[in-house]
């Protein structure tokens, strides 16, 4: 409690971090922009923060739960429609991106190591901020998505072959020479592959026959859903990395293997607030760790491998995805993809590095080519529709191979918009049900929500598994065009805030009052209508007098 | 990221047998982690101020709840109990330290120790009452805005000892100083509630990845202004909070935060309960007897103030009975203690032990029966004069806001009625309209005989609980009962006790949907 170190870090990246986002929303940044560009101050300009052990794990959570996150979204089934263009794209852009990478690097002047290390590094696309910016956008379940992340999961693989690869391989002395260890690759290479179909198997059985059952019993506790599910998430992590596999992988499983549970969208969200905070950290570590000094003294290189990464990366991909049948926006959107490097790059150089492979200067190209690609290509992922349509109009997308192709799955439908003019009742107890019910009966598109979902259970009309608690929740419910929003909740605070948030959409909504102190409140959030069951309740009771014949 | 591992896989393990048990999540977490020590499988990167990364996200995660407890610090949730909420928290938080103390000292610890001891035992649990609370749906009852008052001021109260005895090495002077900088820290906080971040939020309009990182940023930089004035952490966290505790930016953080906060819970209590092994047998007993303490002294210091300030008596010892537990902020006072050298292990381990024991039996304490049972021993429960037992009336228990409803029309028919009511408000309303009362709890049966009950040609029940209405139903026997109800199995209830039950749910559903029916906004 008194040690302030790590949490004096922590706080500069947060407070600077909150301030540029508020800045950056100015000129429309990506939030990851924001980031890298933080931790480039406070890092290697400022000196104010250095990595230390605290961050390297936060960072690494943040991976986790991102890469978890995919995994909720994207079930078995979803994931295997792609799988054979992922495999072959993903392959295929490997080797044709070392090749060209190769060339530039030996036309720039690089020595033959030099130029493998600098090819192999701009191979490795980023899945952590793919995944982000797509989870951003709410596109990570398009198709597109789905190739990018399919893609992304086959490089991990290449990654992890690459680096069992090096670890293999033992410096010689001074750095002149290296020594290939045969059995030491073999069995790492055994070991991870071997893991992986092991991990691949657990996740598949876990998901169909471990999981279910009480996972169904946890589900009526959000807290224990949420403890439960990380908890698995971290002991794939664990295994995986026992397997000398990457924790992504790990924890890309074990996402997938919650994702056929009917609660994995409310786990999703519950999820995304610790991912948001971790997440941030590990991309402001990236720009903590950049030597931007060695970085500007090559800068004629950085620039050159820069616009490769940028744009013959995307060039190369559309060419395998659209040779492959796929529609000219879904080849365009999944290869604007693949256009930056990873933070498995910096490792991959780190690593030649201290084995005396390659010098610091690559590693300091390496790592500012990392920023400058992740960046650039945010603002492409954000705007690749907008993107897309210019380039269109410019005429710069008319490949033959891409003519005359239907364009497969371009359409992007995003959550919740197949609801508009529907009611959206929250809180099914025994008047939030009875309303669902009524409702559909006189037949009004209907969605319920609730956090147990037991109670959703045999109810009529759509439902929702979730707290309104968060935003992300009501947008999927399209709240903003509902007609009526109705809360039959006996908590005060969720009342409170569901009449405001329907004020601030514009929205009619109509709240339960439990209690006759909460009507102050409610009536200043302007509730479009209060129920108060005890008074309607008073109302029944003389009703019932009256068939009694105790009234007349 | 083995020890983060191990420590989520402890605190699943705890969550399942925790609901399996009926416990709160604090004791089985802590006591999973003491199991971890018995195994011997502690990680060794957790330690108390190591530097390893494990122990760096302990240390976020204890301002993270510490924070969480600011940003409900809303004196909107118990306004209109205002006065009993500030007599009991005071008597209660004073006496019982003081108790706490006096024991300690008697038990042969120092003074300063005892005094830890005494403000550790004398703070309740705000994450466990509350939790009960909602489970219970008793956070409407008077009883359950008083108990959420009192655990408030109970927070700050700890908050502020915690500063005091950081600074008592010092003397006097430096435990004045540092009140003064809380003071400040809390001036600051309470600027930064009014007047900056609702506009800044307003004009901003972040969305939940920008208001998180803004969250964040405002904790951290409160834990900084803490540091710099050289104060616990835990100050800064909790002015931190507080920045977000208006409506409506707690409602827009809470979402957010809640995740945070599970994750957090988790990792820290199975990370303490594993820092602190299983204890010897001897400082067992030590939390057995500081369990009993606070297990009988808190419910009638706390009935008592509660009726004292208009609380019926049923209601203050169900107050009473809630709030005997000590707190997660105890663990963090005593663990303050132990870092700056004023309090043994041995002694944090009691603390803690007695933290689990008086947590496990919060379940138990906070049923209906258990205050249903001590009820005859309440020994200033208000006695209503002897009188004559009215017959053949129509007795209406449980008056509230909306009793006029049904009352006027049976007056207009001329039926006698007697109305049963424990609110004074109420009463006295009532005497004025010259309308026959009696004050007291519907569900006593001693009240119940003295409204004649059992002679009465209709009982209508609207109390809260359904049980209550049960209770009446058992008493009355052949006297038709008409109750009202929420959900369709208390209507179930009652049906087989031979009641009437009349559901407020279904009734507040017809006037919705004729709300609906004639809402051009709403049917377009």
């Amino acid at each position: 409690m008194t040690g302030v170190g790590f949490l004096e870090e922590l706080g500069i990246i947060a407070v600077c971090a909150a301030l540029l986002v508020a800045l950056g929303r100015v000129v429309r940044m990506p939030a990851i922009v924001v980031y890298l560009l933080c931790g480039v101050l406070i890092g290697p300009v400022l000196g104010w923060v250095e990595m230390s052990e605290g961050l390297g794990l936060v960072s690494e959570l943040g991976i986790a739960l991102l890469l978890f996150l995919v995994g909720l979204e994207l079930s078995f089934a979803k994931i295997r429609d792609v799988g054979k263009v992922a495999i072959l794209a993903g392959i295929g852009q490997v080797i044709f991106t070392a090749a060209g990478g190769y060339l530039l690097c030996w036309l720039l002047g690089f020595g033959l190591m030099e130029s493998v290390f600098l090819a192999t590094a701009l191979t490795f696309s980023s899945t952590v901020v793919v995944v982000k910016l797509l989870d951003e956008k709410g596109e990570l379940d398009s198709l597109y998505g789905r190739i990018a992340v399919g893609i992304f999961l086959v490089q991990d693989l290449v990654v992890i072959l690459i680096l069992t690869f090096l670890a293999g391989m033992g410096g010689a002395e001074g750095g002149k020479g290296v020594e290939v260890d045969a059995g030491s690759i073999g069995m790492g290479l055994l070991k991870a592959f071997g893991g992986m179909g092991l991990l691949l198997v657990l996740s598949l059985l876990a998901s169909k026959y471990i999981l279910p059952r009480p996972f169904r019993w946890a589900a009526r506790s959000p807290e224990m859903l949420l403890v439960w599910s990380l908890s698995w998430c971290f002991l794939m992590v664990f295994a995986a990395h026992e397997f000398g596999l990457s924790l992504e992988v790990g924890a890309f499983l074990a996402g997938m293997s919650l994702a056929q549970l009917p609660y994995n969208d409310d786990l999703r969200r519950r999820v995304h607030p610790l991912m948001n905070f971790f997440i941030a950290v590990f991309f402001v570590a990236l720009g903590v760790k950049v030597d931007a000094g060695g970085a500007l003294a090559n800068w004629w290189p950085t620039l050159v491998l820069s616009l490769f990464v940028l744009v013959g990366n995307p060039l190369i991909f559309i060419g395998i995805i659209g040779g492959m049948g796929y529609g000219r926006k879904t080849a365009f959107l999944t290869s604007v993809t693949v256009a930056q490097i990873s933070e498995f790059s910096f490792i991959f150089a780190g690593m030649g590095l201290s084995m005396g492979l390659i010098g610091a200067e690559i590693l300091s190209i390496t790592a500012m080519v990392g920023v400058v690609t992740i960046a650039v290509s945010a603002y492409m992922i954000i705007y690749n529709h907008g993107l897309y349509a210019w380039l269109l109009r410019l005429g710069l997308l008319r490949f033959r191979f891409l003519d005359g192709k239907p364009g497969q799955g371009d359409a992007i439908r995003h959550a919740g918009e197949s609801l508009r003019g529907h009611v959206i009742v929250v809180g099914m107890n025994a008047l939030g049900r009875e309303i669902v019910r009524r409702l559909v009966n006189k037949g009004e598109d209907v969605l319920a929500v609730d956090t147990d979902p037991v109670k959703l259970e045999g109810l009529p009309g759509r439902t929702l598994l979730g707290s309104v608690g968060y935003l992300s929740v009501l947008e999927e419910a399209g709240f903003a065009r509902a007609k009526l929003i109705v809360s039959a909740l006996q908590i005060e605070e969720t009342n409170d805030l569901l009449a405001y948030r329907a004020k601030s959409v514009n929205v009619p909504c109509a709240i339960h009052v439990v209690d006759l102190s909460v009507v102050e409140n409610l009536l200043e959030l302007e509730a479009d209508y209060l129920m108060v069951s005890k008074v309607d309740g008073m109302k029944a009771q003389l009703r019932t007098l009256k068939e009694m014949g105790v009234l007349k | 990221m083995t020890a983060f591992a191990l420590l989520l896989a402890t605190a699943a393990v705890a969550y399942g047998v925790g609901k399996w048990l009926r416990l709160p999540a604090i004791p089985a977490l802590i006591g999973a982690g003491m199991m971890l020590s018995v195994v011997g499988v502690v990680p060794r990167e957790i330690s108390v101020g190591g530097g390893a990364g494990a122990t760096n996200l302990l240390e976020l995660g204890l301002v993270f709840l510490v924070f969480a407890s600011g940003v409900e610090l809303n004196p909107r949730r118990f306004k209109r109990f205002g006065k009993a909420v500030g007599w009991v928290a005071a008597v209660q938080f004073l006496l019982a330290m003081t108790v706490g103390f006096l024991c300690s000292l008697l038990m042969g610890m120092g003074k300063l120790e005892a005094v830890y001891m005494g403000g550790g035992l004398a703070a309740s649990s705000t994450l466990v009452v509350l939790r009960h609370l909602q489970a219970r749906k008793a956070m409407f009852e008077p009883y359950g805005r008083v108990v959420t008052g009192v655990l408030l001021l109970q927070d700050v109260a700890l908050v502020l000892l915690i500063i005091a005895l950081s600074k008592v090495d010092g003397g006097g002077w430096e435990v004045g100083k540092g009140l003064w900088k809380a003071a400040l820290i809390g001036g600051i906080a309470w600027v930064a509630q009014r007047f900056v971040i609702p506009k800044f939020v307003s004009r901003f309009k972040p969305d939940e990845e920008n208001l998180l990182l803004w969250l964040v940023a405002v904790l951290l930089g409160f834990v900084g202004v803490a540091s710099w004035l050289n104060l616990p952490l835990i100050a800064g966290a909790f002015a931190g909070g507080f920045v977000f505790s208006a409506f409506p930016l707690n409602g827009l953080v809470r979402g957010q935060l809640s995740s945070l906060v599970d994750f957090f819970q988790a990792m820290f209590f199975v990370a303490l309960g594993a820092l602190l092994g299983v204890p010897e047998p001897g400082l067992w007993g030590q939390a057995l007897v500081y369990s009993l303490v606070v297990i009988v002294v808190t419910p009638p210091l706390v009935a008592l103030v509660a009726e004292w300030r208009g609380l019926n008596a049923r209601a203050g010892i169900e107050s009473g009975l809630l709030l005997a537990q000590t707190s997660e902020y105890s663990l963090l006072l005593g663990l303050s203690g132990v870092m700056l050298g004023h309090v043994s292990p041995e002694t944090f381990s009691v603390l803690a032990l007695t933290t689990v024991i008086t947590m496990a039996a919060t379940p138990f304490l906070g049923r209906e029966a258990v205050a249903n049972f001590l009820l005859p021993f309440h020994p200033l429960r208000k006695k209503e004069e002897a009188g004559e037992t009215p017959r053949g009336h129509v007795l209406i228990l449980g008056f509230g806001a909306a009793g006029m409803w049904i009352l006027k029309p049976l007056l207009n028919q001329g039926e006698k009625v007697l109305v049963v009511d424990d609110d004074a408000v109420v009463c006295r309303e009532l005497a004025k309209r010259n309308i026959p009362f009696l004050r007291g709890d519907g569900a006593e049966e001693e009240v119940l005989a003295k409204a004649g009950a059992r002679d009465a040609k209709l009982v209508i029940a609207s109390m809260r609980r359904v049980g209550d209405a049960l209770t009446v139903l058992n008493f009355v026997e052949g006297v038709p009962v008409v109750a009202r109800v929420f959900e369709e199995e208390d209507a179930e209830r009652i049906r087989q006790a031979g009641g009437v039950p009349v559901m407020n749910s279904t009734a507040a559903a017809d006037t919705f949907m004729a709300w609906v029916e004639n809402n051009d906004r709403v049917r377009s």
